[in-house]
């Protein structure tokens, strides 16, 4: 098997309650996917669409109130096979950083800004890799060279760092053990246009070196086009379109997808781009049928009462969408 | 390091204009007072008798000049400190002629021990412990310790000192109801003596942390319960970093900068509440010296313990001064 991670059925939700009053927060909506061996699987959607939810999921970093309500979920490392949620919290612990690891959003903070670098690639390091001290710093050396980062930073503190550079310590101490499966989120976003090309094909180069997978979550559609192999388009707390980055890009199937697409300008193109009308719909109440159909221009009274399932339309590629025939490739909609 | 040397050596400079103006400030307080310690003195020893006005006139000029308020003010002022740098605060009215600072240097190991227990050990574990407790949030143990610190904490500081002395000196007597040591020993270095100094000891220090150990407590707890949700903490723990070293590098590391701060404001409040245990406990320290001397118009003895008591505040100020770069490496020595 191919598949690092598969995802089944998924639903995961804040559920809170307060004085009796129950709220539900359905950040995770029915979602199944897998992320295969050796690729870049990237994860796109507005703010609050269940992206970086769907990813605390992945990570084995859920907290209350965000519970997982149905579904399935389970990795795939080729030495060990896992269910994160139905293990025993210590096993899950025990593959952190050699297994998998994360990157997590804000480069600025994640870093503890009393401890100097070096000390901090031991606490997150040392255990997972199994080696002793001296071998240690050798290979953390050899990777920070890896990321053009001087050996010089293990001994700085993380204030003494330009951001860029935090970015870049961040990933390295993500990246050094080796881990198969790696979850990126929003790795870039903080970052000016020229370092955030230079971060993004470290994070390519290093993945192709270890043949890991990595999960790439970001809003930005041209770091998709840049970096993924795959995405997976989210609405809403669903799934809505997956499929090759390519293919993606130059005939989305879904009207979302369509505009997320069509919003990206492109060399040449004097054309006025337009907003979609609305917002996100809530997810403590989201609209019945189609989550999209509030904001569809090609939406019917079917999209409003039934649910779209996510069927395969061949080319690697899955839809969620009544009318996806009726969507143009977007070559034609900017001629 | 050239740096840090330069911060310490600004710092101290510092230190000794803060000692300079706060002693100055002792001095025109005592001074400008209407109370003439002159009169005072003759009205004491005069009280009970009848003296020859003339003697009395004798004695008055005599008082004024050993006083030195035969001269102006500035001119006592000037007097006042060309003694004290070399320690000399006059003698004691009360006691005369025994000086000043003889009776301050007896009194101010008492002090000086009692602040010193009391300060490491409340602040040590209630540092501690409410880190543990900010981050295991749902131990028990730790929990019922809150709740136990938490009830203690609004009682007034008399009230428990007073509660301490009658449960565990009178209606259970096993400690000793006050003084420094066992009434009849003599001050040297035995076994004796040091056993009976402990135990006297044990009382005021006691109450003293049960009222202070709470103050660090719940201040780490609250601090720590804001570092949890910290990006670098949440970070660490999804890199399954081990439990302890995420409470004691990560979070705890985190909350001891402001909680040094905290200590070097509290300072100057902890050496005043002594005055209050050693009335309580009739402690031999520079509190009892000094409502000794407030009560009896010892003017000049009031002088020399604020004196003390501010540079000694001071200069544990300019400590924990010197401990802070240490600690967070974003202070910046320059």
């Amino acid at each position: 098997m191919s598949d690092v991670l598969t995802v089944n059925k998924l639903k995961a939700y804040y559920i809170m309650n307060y004085f009796g009053t129950k709220r539900e927060v359905r950040a995770v909506d029915n979602v199944s996917l897998t992320i295969r061996k050796n690729e870049i699987y990237g994860i796109a959607g507005e703010s609050s669409s269940g992206k970086t939810s769907l990813i605390k999921v992945f990570a084995a970093a859920m907290r209350p109130p965000f519970e997982i309500v149905d579904g399935d979920i389970k990795f795939d490392f080729g030495d060990v096979k896992i269910d994160p949620y139905a293990e025993d919290k210590s096993k899950v612990d025990a593959l952190r950083w050699s297994h998998f690891s994360y990157i997590m959003q804000g480069s600025m903070s994640v870093l503890n800004p009393v401890r100097k670098i070096g000390k901090t690639f031991e606490d997150f390091a040392l255990k997972p890799m199994g080696v002793s001290k001296a071998a240690f710093k050798p290979l953390v050396i050899e990777h920070l060279e890896k990321l053009k980062l001087s050996p010089d930073i293990l001994n700085s503190y993380p204030h003494e760092l330009s951001g860029g550079m935090r970015q870049r310590v961040t990933i390295a101490l993500a990246t050094v053990c080796r881990p198969k499966f790696i979850i990126a989120d929003e790795p870039t976003t903080a970052l000016d246009v020229v370092v955030q090309k230079e971060v993004l094909s470290m994070i390519r180069g290093i993945q192709q070196e270890m043949g890991s997978s990595v999960v790439f979550v970001t809003h930005d559609m041209s770091v998709h086009a840049n970096i993924t192999d795959r995405i997976g388009i989210f609405y809403a707390g669903r799934l809505v379109e997956e499929g090759p980055t390519k293919l993606m890009f130059e005939q989305p199937k879904h009207p979302y997808t369509y505009h997320l697409v069509s919003s990206i300008p492109r060399i040449g193109d004097t054309q006025r781009r337009t907003s979609l009308e609305g917002k996100p719909p809530s997810l403590a109440t989201p609209p019945n049928g189609c989550r999209f159909h509030p904001r569809c221009p090609i939406a019917t009274d079917k999209c409003s009462q039934e649910n779209p399932e996510l069927i395969d339309i061949g080319q690697g590629r899955r839809v969620a969408c009544f009318h996806s025939d009726k969507v143009k490739p977007l070559a034609e909609a900017i001629q | 390091m050239i740096n840090y040397l330069l911060f310490a050596a600004k710092r101290f400079l510092q230190l000794i204009a803060v000692v300079f103006s706060g002693v100055s400030v002792a001095f025109f307080v005592s001074h400008l007072s209407p109370i003439d310690p002159v009169e005072a003195a003759i009205r004491r020893s005069t009280r009970n008798s009848n003296v020859n006005p003339e003697a009395v006139e004798k004695m008055r000029e005599t008082l004024t000049a050993l006083y030195g308020v035969d001269v102006p003010m500035w001119q006592q002022f000037t007097n006042f400190w060309s003694k004290v740098v070399v320690g000399d605060f006059g003698p004691s009215l009360l006691s005369f002629p025994t000086p000043t600072m003889d009776l301050v240097l007896r009194a101010l190991p008492w002090t000086v021990g009692l602040l010193l227990v009391t300060i490491l050990v409340t602040w040590c574990i209630g540092n501690f412990l409410g880190a543990f407790a900010g981050y295991f949030q749902d131990n028990k143990y730790l929990k019922t310790f809150g709740l136990v610190t938490m009830s203690i904490q609004p009682i007034p500081y008399y009230i428990v000192a007073f509660l301490t002395l009658m449960l565990l000196a009178f209606i259970w007597p096993i400690l000793p109801l006050g003084g420094g040591y066992a009434i009849g020993l003599v001050q040297e270095w035995s076994w004796v003596f040091v056993l009976s100094v402990m135990k006297h000891a044990i009382l005021p220090i006691l109450s003293l942390i049960m009222v202070g150990l709470g103050l660090w407590f719940l201040g780490m707890r609250a601090l720590v319960s804001n570092i949890i949700s910290e990006d670098y903490v949440v970070f660490a723990e999804l890199a399954g970093v081990s439990k302890p070293k995420i409470v004691i590098s990560y979070v705890m590391r985190n909350a001891l900068v402001p909680q040094l701060t905290a200590l070097a404001m509290a300072i100057g409040g902890i050496f005043s509440g002594t005055v209050i245990t050693e009335q309580v406990f009739s402690y031999p320290g520079l509190g009892s010296l000094l409502v000794r001397a407030v009560n009896s118009g010892d003017y000049t003895l009031v002088l020399a313990v604020s004196s003390v008591a501010v540079a000694a505040v001071a200069v544990a100020i300019f400590i924990v001064d010197l401990l802070h770069p240490l600690l967070d490496p974003r202070i910046k020595v320059e």
